[in-house]
């Protein structure tokens, strides 16, 4: 055991080290050459980025840009990958009652999930901002997202726990109902609401990351246009709708984009509470599943994954619009 | 860490010297020498089984020197499918289901055992070559080939119960499929509850139903349409089949007849649900599983003194004869090397059944074995269960292909007991059959 | 000034509401994670503080044990002791029949006295003729019970502490290794010039929101026909390394670039008119400065890859040795379903870290948040 950490931390020191080697090497080989004229300054400052980016771009081409272009191309080959089926894949995936299912359960989450925590954060950055103990519930309220959605999906299973009704319940989400004189529920079957239940977690999860972004946008918030209005007679609803939303609005933007990522990806929630059963499948397990259960099926798995990549991809354009325009300055 | 080690020795050494005794008359396994040689082993097996596994690999480490690692894993199914793809697969593999064999070795996933290994099956397994046809797939030319043969057989059409319990409310033992559904209707009159039902099994949830649906089919229509039914000759929807899914439907769907009523039924582990069983007082009467569910009862129950079992009975009604659901897992080598091969030799010699017959939850067709060894009486019942059927017929769903199988079937099931009509299970079941032709 | 008051108890009422149902989940867990594993099975965790009445059932002694006295067989001895019985019954349809000191005639004509101190006195003319025990139900009562005994069991017998370890081994190397290679790339992205720099800085950008699904399937085949190709495992913490690594550059490169580019121009400026190379600078100047910068992006790292599931699924094998946190985490939900002492103590144990490093460096945690969300997205 120890042996292992050992090994770990020696790999550390390797790869640093391999890469230091690189970087240092590389550099003063092509700084000597430019000293003694061997490379023109012109050449010098034309290759020298190149060596400072290598590495990095190397690894991103070989496990981000390769891999997105292959799967593509494998989604339209069969299962084993060597049978050229055209669209057949996604024909497939636009009949397929499960898929159109997933698709439907996808849309509620995309939905669900970013407009709650997104709203949960606000109110909680908002009160956090109105009392003495603020810093504390932020930073209490921020916790889970420390915590491994696995992790996270205990401490809700645990919560959603059911036993028969003429027990008692150690699940807290029942103990409660009971207490009301309803009947336990097994939450995490009951069709459609479980689906609820699940993004309750990721919910619980990406409060804490609104709650953060926005409560810095509110602090930004001028003083003296909330202390005009506020003379001028308007309730703090009032001032809140009218004076702040709009002026943080580009950020509740970012950070509702940012969770609809986190959504879209989310995957060990759904395998570790249901595995898609009962109808609370999503893309990324489904995926998932048909990468690996049953033998697995290369061509109708990467069709998934490239429905996942299509609905991400207006935010990616949106960036590399952005950010073109912003280093082009 | 260090101390659970010390622990896992001495136990290792226990148990390998108690069978050197009990090899003392000379038929205790010797094997080559392996020294520096590990054999990696993938399969399902985890706590209990594990443990027996461990003692029974453990004897094959004290006589060859060989290191023998094992992985159990719950998504086994899954994951070797990942480690063969992947290229590294284990040496060996114990797979739950035959049909997931018989893909991999389509795919050439798969050492073939050769027809020495076939033929022993056929000398020493009762019934020998049904165990055979179990272990002989096409290879990835369409060539039929022998793979692997069975090591850890159970019985699955068993009901689980507590005699005490039946003495206090004075129920009899039912020998016909219309006695047990009478006692179901009487437990309930009594305000007690008959059954305790779970299907959760981590990624494979849903299994057990298919088990109900799979003995209730044996009971209800001729072996010829169970094979039928198997490969897909007659639909997954015909109305035989969709006929013993409701059949199971009556005895789980009831939210009178299960522990915690129906809606508990998919959510609670199979491994938790016979709890019910031996709570005080008692949260249900019976609970329909394969030989293997002892190693699950609570820690202290002593089966043949505090738990016992009978025959999932037939229907009077029909003559159908006696039949009997077995399973098992099938033992294949993923990747050969000597001492690979010299594991699945060892596993050919009586004393690797004996070590796990002596534990809990094990059954074997071997005929070389030493009926004694069994930890109980018990397992001798089963054994002649076993042996006795007029008809046998392998766990079904092991044999449809893995999709099903190992995949709509279960989620169907999981389904139906969550209330979808058995009608609608049975034609999504057949239409994801259609889509994987 | 009264509304204003009013508002102000409503502000602290609503969010001692919402802090409460964000903390007590994981509340619950910690308490129930130290509870005896009985009584977790047995009532709610916000009840762990007060005792609870039990149904055991427990028997007497067997055949071997029964005594001869005068023409009376007899069957004598505790059934348990340092608590007081309340009620007791021989049949288990109705196990709390009787009051404790109390006799019965059973089915077989035999009497049995259960005392309320947990002795007991079977009679009978015939003798007891059974190996077991005589099974007899009692209800007692419990006081609260408080204990380390989970931990202890999923850290020695459930594997969770090599899965601790393992987990360490995939975290360290996979958020030390990027640093350095993000670090020369974002300083070449900000203050080098070359063609096409701005789309290159985009696309990195572009990239931070691929979902990995995408990668999973040829990175599968590519380290498959790699191993295949030096007969070596296709899983290996190396593999994984390398993919943590490459998966967590775009944001790396951007959270440093950010920072690296926010950095004063004319420090760099004169710098370089004095003759120093980029490669100097950098390691003299900039490296330096970028701490903070580095220290959120190591927090970040380090959090995701700990507590991430999909890639070490795909890439790390299942065998005690390789098995990481929350892939273990997941088998036990899968296999002990209802053994919650097993998963609250192992789920704890794996949040344990993150929540330290968490809390003790979440300054750094909410300005790298900041600096990478703000503007990023």
């Amino acid at each position: 055991m120890i042996a292992q950490v050992l090994w770990a931390l020696m790999a550390v020191v390797l790869s640093i080290g391999a890469c230091w080697l690189y970087f240092a090497g590389s550099n003063i080989l092509i700084d000597t050459w430019a000293r003694q004229r061997v490379l023109s300054q012109r050449r010098h400052s034309q290759v020298q980025p190149w060596l400072f980016l290598f590495p990095a771009l190397f690894l991103l081409a070989l496990f981000l840009v390769y891999p997105v272009i292959k799967t593509f191309y494998l989604s339209f080959f069969d299962g084993n990958g060597e049978t050229f089926r055209g669209w057949d894949n996604y024909l497939w995936a636009l009949s397929d009652p499960q898929f159109l299912s997933t698709i439907k359960n996808n849309l509620a989450w995309l939905i669900i999930v970013p407009a709650l925590s997104t709203g949960f954060g606000l109110l909680i950055a908002a009160l956090a901002d109105r009392v003495w103990w603020g810093a504390l519930a932020k930073s209490l309220i921020f916790m889970p997202m420390a915590i491994s959605f696995v992790g996270a999906s205990v401490i809700w299973k645990f919560v959603y726990h059911y036993r028969g009704p003429d027990v008692e319940q150690i699940g807290g989400l029942n103990a409660l109902v009971m207490a009301f004189g309803l009947e336990p529920q097994a939450w995490i079957t009951l069709q459609p609401w479980n689906n609820l239940f699940l993004m309750a977690i990721l919910v619980w999860v990406q409060t804490g990351f609104a709650m953060v972004i926005l409560g810095a946008a509110l602090r930004g918030v001028p003083t003296d246009t909330l202390e005009a209005a506020r003379i001028d007679g308007a309730n703090p609803i009032q001032v809140f709708f009218r004076i702040v939303l709009p002026q943080i609005k580009t950020t509740i933007i970012v950070v509702w984009t940012t969770i609809t990522i986190v959504v879209l990806k989310v995957f060990d929630i759904v395998q570790a509470m249901t595995n898609g059963l009962w109808d609370t499948q999503v893309l990324a397990n489904l995926m998932y599943d048909w990468m690996f259960r049953g033998g697995g099926d290369e061509g109708r798995s990467s069709v998934i994954a490239v429905f996942i990549m299509i609905a991400v991809l207006p935010v990616m354009i949106y960036n590399y619009r952005r950010m073109r325009a912003e280093e082009n300055l | 860490m260090q101390f659970s080690k010390a622990l896992a020795l001495s136990a290792v050494a226990a148990t390998v010297m108690a069978s050197s005794a009990a090899h003392a008359d000379g038929h205790a396994y010797k094997g080559p020498d392996l020294s520096g040689q590990t054999v990696t082993i993938a399969g399902p097996w985890l706590t209990a089984d594990e443990e027996n596994f461990n003692n029974v690999v453990a004897a094959f480490e004290a006589a060859t020197g060989a290191d023998v690692q094992y992985a159990g894993s719950d998504s086994f199914e899954q994951q070797i499918v990942i480690d063969v793809k992947a290229g590294s697969p284990p040496n060996l593999a114990a797979f739950p289901q035959p049909g997931l064999a018989a893909n991999l070795a389509a795919d050439g996933g798969l050492v073939s055992l050769g027809s020495d290994a076939a033929d022993w099956v056929r000398d020493n397994y009762a019934a020998g070559s049904s165990w055979v046809d179990l272990g002989t797939y096409a290879n990835a030319n369409g060539e039929d080939e022998f793979y692997g043969f069975f090591y850890n057989v159970n019985v699955k059409s068993l009901v689980w119960y507590v005699p005490e319990n039946f003495e206090d409310a004075g129920y009899e033992v039912p020998t016909t499929m219309e006695g047990l559904i009478a006692l179901t209707e009487q437990i309930v009159a009594d305000g007690g509850t008959p059954w305790c039902v779970g299907l959760g099994s981590g990624d494979a949830t849903g299994w057990p139903a298919t088990d109900w649906v799979e003995d209730i089919m044996l009971r209800t229509q001729s072996p010829a349409v169970y094979d039928q039914w198997v490969s897909n000759d007659i639909a997954f929807n015909d109305a035989r089949v969709v006929n013993a899914i409701q059949t199971f439907g009556q005895f789980v769907r009831n939210s009178d007849n299960v522990d915690g009523g129906s809606a508990a039924v998919a959510t609670t582990d199979f491994r938790d649900s016979p709890k019910g069983l031996f709570s005080a007082p008692a949260k249900c009467y019976m609970h329909r599983q394969a030989s293997f569910i002892p190693a699950f009862f609570p820690e202290g129950v002593e089966v043949g003194e505090d738990a016992d079992f009978f025959y999932f009975p037939s229907y009077e009604s029909k003559d159908l004869g006696n039949p009997v659901l077995g399973g098992g897992t099938l033992m294949a080598m993923t990747k050969d090397s000597e001492g690979a091969r010299a594991f699945m030799e060892y596993l050919q010699h009586p004393m690797a059944h004996e070590i796990w017959m002596s534990g809990a939850g094990f059954l074997t067709p071997h005929m070389g074995v030493d009926l004694s060894k069994y930890s109980s009486a018990t397992l001798r019942k089963q054994g002649e269960i076993l042996q006795n059927a007029t008809t046998f017929r392998f766990d079904g769903s092991d044999l449809m292909p893995g999709a099903i199988g190992a995949g709509s079937f279960w989620k169907g099931m999981v389904s139906y007991t969550s209330g979808e009509s058995s009608q609608s299970v049975a034609d999504t079941i057949q239409a994801s059959w259609d889509a994987i032709k | 000034m009264k509304r204003f008051r009013i508002g102000s108890l409503l502000a602290n009422l609503a969010l001692l509401a919402l802090v409460l149902i964000w903390t007590l989940p994981t509340f619950g867990l910690l308490v129930s994670s130290v509870r005896d594993k009985d009584q977790l099975a047995e009532s709610g965790w916000w009840t762990a503080l007060s005792s609870s009445e039990v149904v055991e059932q427990l028997r007497t002694a067997g055949r071997d044990q029964q005594l001869q006295e005068g023409d009376e067989y007899v069957l004598r001895g505790a059934l348990l002791s340092g608590t007081e019985i309340l009620r007791w019954g021989s049949n288990s349809r109705a196990p709390e029949a009787n009051q404790p000191n109390t006799s019965e005639v059973l089915r077989s004509g035999a009497t049995l006295t259960v005392f309320a101190d947990g002795r007991y006195e079977w009679r009978h003319s015939e003798p007891y003729a059974r190996s077991r025990g005589l099974r007899v139900f009692v209800v007692a009562q419990m006081p609260p019970k408080f204990t380390f005994d989970n931990y202890i069991e999923v850290l020695t017998s459930e594997g969770v502490a090599q899965a601790f370890i393992n987990t360490f081994t995939v975290t360290i190397p996979a958020t030390f290794i990027p640093i350095m290679i993000a670090a020369f790339a974002a300083y070449a992205l900000s203050w080098m010039r070359f063609r096409g720099r701005a789309t290159l800085v985009a696309m990195i950008l572009a990239l931070m929101v691929v979902p990995l699904q995408m990668s999973l399937i040829p990175l599968l085949q590519l380290y498959n026909s790699i191993g295949g190709w030096f007969g070596v495992s296709a899983k290996s913490y190396p593999g994984i390394w390398l993919a943590h690594t490459a998966f967590g550059l775009p944001l790396a490169i951007y959270l440093l670039r950010n920072y690296i580019a926010s950095l004063p121009g004319d420090l760099i400026e004169s710098a370089r008119i004095d003759g120093a190379t980029h490669f100097q600078i950098f390691v003299k100047m900039i490296l330096p400065l970028s701490i903070p910068a580095l220290a959120s992006f190591a927090i970040f790292q380090f959090l995701w890859v700990w507590n991430d599931l999909l890639v070490a699924l795909v890439f790390l094998g299942k065998s005690p040795e390789e098995i990481v946190l929350t892939s273990k985490l997941r088998e036990l939900l899968g296999s002990r379903g209802d053994n919650w002492e097993i998963l609250t103590a192992s789920a704890f144990v794996s949040i344990v870290v993150p929540l330290t490093v968490f809390f003790s460096l979440q300054r750094y945690f909410v300005r790298g948040l900041l600096a990478g969300s703000v503007k990023g997205g």
